[in-house]
């Protein structure tokens, strides 16, 4: 694996028994397969470097197009903000979707983070009947198809003439968000060390008190990760979006398809909301890249 | 306070809210199943007509096997080229080396990006006349010049594959990276010592160690594969014909598009079957791993 030979490596000068060619012969040989190996190594990485950015690319740049250009399979040319001043005109106001997503992602957020640090510390910390099958429960409703969730809430929104208001959309949202929350942020707290928690707990201090001076901010990288992790989950959210929503609370990625017309699609307009849609999700996803995967081997399963 | 006390304090918000966006929808999906329900004659449920809408499904509706075979060569490829290319990405990574920094940053960019973007820009990009994919593929490979990537069973389903193994194999390059660097190097370095090649030490140490955490990552993609909806909708709108309609995109015709939601959530719910068995394994695979 390394171009390093391995600590215990025979000694060059002692030929090995049966070997054709010198111990320097095969060490040049190795050296050359090495060079070789690093070169292709190169290559490959060059190539996952431009197929992971040149759809970002040709969005972006598209986005800064004038109409006229889309058309043209060319990276040059004079780039205009035309494109975002369309998409906030009355026509298209994405402003409104924009307004939508925050509000609904935001108050998924608010809602989860809190139940889901006070349940996932019950799961790390106390004994309590039934504990690991509510766990098991807990994680198996990620695998549960959103289709099979939209269906009865479908029917029940109509019934309570919620269709097409922040409430449904916030209801459903909950069912991905809050046990993937619950899952991470319990991960966070089976990993902060008890005795801390255990010495005030023998100082008096009330199990609350507890949670609150201790293992909130003990955890707290944990618990902003899984925040932010489910906001980037609501915001990108569309099954639901699509399905539930008509013109007051679509969010911000079904609005994409406003921009399918039956004379065409308006593709620099599409990349213009896309732009919106994605730049505020890279900072959270660079946020949170270093716990990218400790707590989210469960996350967005649905 | 007992600690079973507290317990349920600190549970109750959280299980409630759980129970009543997860397991009563399931129950009520489950419910309508077995009930006539056309929602273009009234909101209210028709009459019990028992598993009529699960025959209906296995015996005489036609797409019904149409979508079955397409979820599954969807699931096949998609599962076994993002594996693939997650693992050669995460070995990659592991070596040392010039840009490898840069390219760990740039591989968090497609996560972020919603896969319904993911979708509707794919189609831009595969447009033949300008899309940026379309005429860079005909400038390489003379043949594919002016091709209709969206007229061709194949060339749809490989777009709509394509755009999902580029929004997920990042994600399993970094849980794979994690599997991979767990693995202790002294196994490696014995077998090295031994005379192992390169390939062998890959093949009979690394692999085997890494079998738990590769049968997790199959079986979650696997599960994410069968949950594809945004970008088929942005993309393909299951066409041309049925070739890349999904079960998942095909309930939602069903319960949307023609309002049949009797015959759709006997659809969800097997679909819901499916998924289900696939989450025991992980339970299985996954609790046994950390137990």
């Amino acid at each position: 694996m390394t171009a390093v030979p391995p600590p215990g490596a025979r000694p060059a000068t002692i030929p090995a028994p049966g070997a054709a060619l010198t111990a320097g012969q095969r060490r040049a040989r190795r050296m050359r397969r090495q060079r070789a190996l690093k070169s292709f190594e190169a290559a490959v990485m060059i190539v996952i470097i431009v197929l992971v950015l040149f759809p970002i690319l040709w969005m972006v740049a598209t986005a800064f197009k004038s109409p006229a250009v889309v058309y043209q399979y060319t990276m040059w040319f004079k780039p205009t903000l035309e494109n975002f001043q369309v998409i906030f005109n009355e026509r298209w106001n994405i402003g409104r979707n924009i307004v939508n997503s925050t509000v609904i992602a935001t108050t998924v957020v608010v809602i989860a983070t809190p139940l889901a640090v006070a349940a996932s510390y019950a799961f790390s910390r106390l004994a309590f009947p039934f504990k690991r099958m509510m766990f098991q429960w807990i994680l198996l409703t990620q695998f549960i198809p959103a289709v099979a969730i939209v269906l009865p809430f479908y029917v029940m929104f109509r019934r309570l003439d919620l269709l097409d208001t922040y409430a449904a959309l916030i209801v459903v949202n909950l069912s991905v968000v809050l046990p993937y929350a619950i899952w991470t942020i319990k991960g966070f707290i089976d990993a902060i060390p008890i005795e801390a928690e255990e010495a005030a707990i023998i100082d008096g201090a009330g199990r609350l008190r507890v949670i609150w001076d201790i293992v909130v901010p003990m955890a707290w990288p944990g618990i902003m990760t899984a925040a932010i992790f489910c906001f980037i989950l609501s915001w990108n959210e569309f099954l639901f979006g699509y399905l539930l929503t008509r013109q007051h609370a679509v969010p911000l990625p079904v609005g994409l398809i406003s921009f399918v017309l039956e004379r065409g699609t308006v593709w620099e307009l599409v990349a213009a909301t896309g732009i919106i849609i994605t730049i505020p999700m890279f900072f959270f996803a660079l946020m949170i890249q270093r716990h990218f995967t400790k707590g989210m081997n469960l996350g967005a399963v649905r | 306070m007992s600690q079973r006390r507290l317990a349920i304090i600190l549970l109750a918000p959280a299980i409630l809210l759980v129970a009543f966006t997860t397991v009563y929808p399931l129950i009520s999906s489950f419910w309508t199943s077995f009930h006539y329900y056309d929602l273009t004659r009234g909101i209210r449920m028709g009459p019990w007509i028992g598993v009529e809408n699960y025959t209906e499904a296995f015996r005489y509706d036609p797409n019904f096997w149409t979508v079955m075979r397409v979820t599954a060569s969807f699931v096949l490829l998609d599962v076994s080229l993002t594996i693939l290319v997650a693992l050669g990405m995460a070995i990659l990574l592991l070596r040392q080396g010039f840009g490898k920094t840069f390219l760990r940053t740039v591989l968090i960019l497609p996560f972020a990006i919603s896969p319904a973007l993911i979708g509707i820009s794919w189609r831009f990009m595969l447009n033949p006349d300008y899309g940026g994919f379309a005429r860079t593929i005909g400038a390489i490979l003379p043949f594919m010049h002016n091709v209709d990537y969206f007229a061709n069973p194949y060339l749809a389903m490989g777009a709509l594959v394509s755009s999902d193994v580029w929004h997920w194999s990042p994600y399993f390059t970094f849980m794979l990276m994690g599997g991979l660097a767990s693995i202790p190097p002294e196994t490696q370095e014995a077998a090295r010592i031994d005379g192992a090649s390169s390939w062998r030490v890959f093949r009979d140490v690394t692999l085997p160690q890494l079998r738990p955490i590769l049968m997790v990552a199959v079986i979650l993609k696997s599960v994410f594969a069968l949950k594809v909806f945004d970008a088929i909708v942005t993309m393909t709108a299951g066409g041309p014909g049925r070739e890349t309609t999904t079960l998942a995109y095909f309930t939602y015709q069903i319960g949307f598009r023609d309002y049949q939601f009797g015959y759709a959530a006997a659809l969800a719910y097997v679909l819901t079957a499916i998924m289900f068995i696939l989450s025991l394994s992980y339970l299985r695979v996954a609790f046994r791993r950390s137990s």
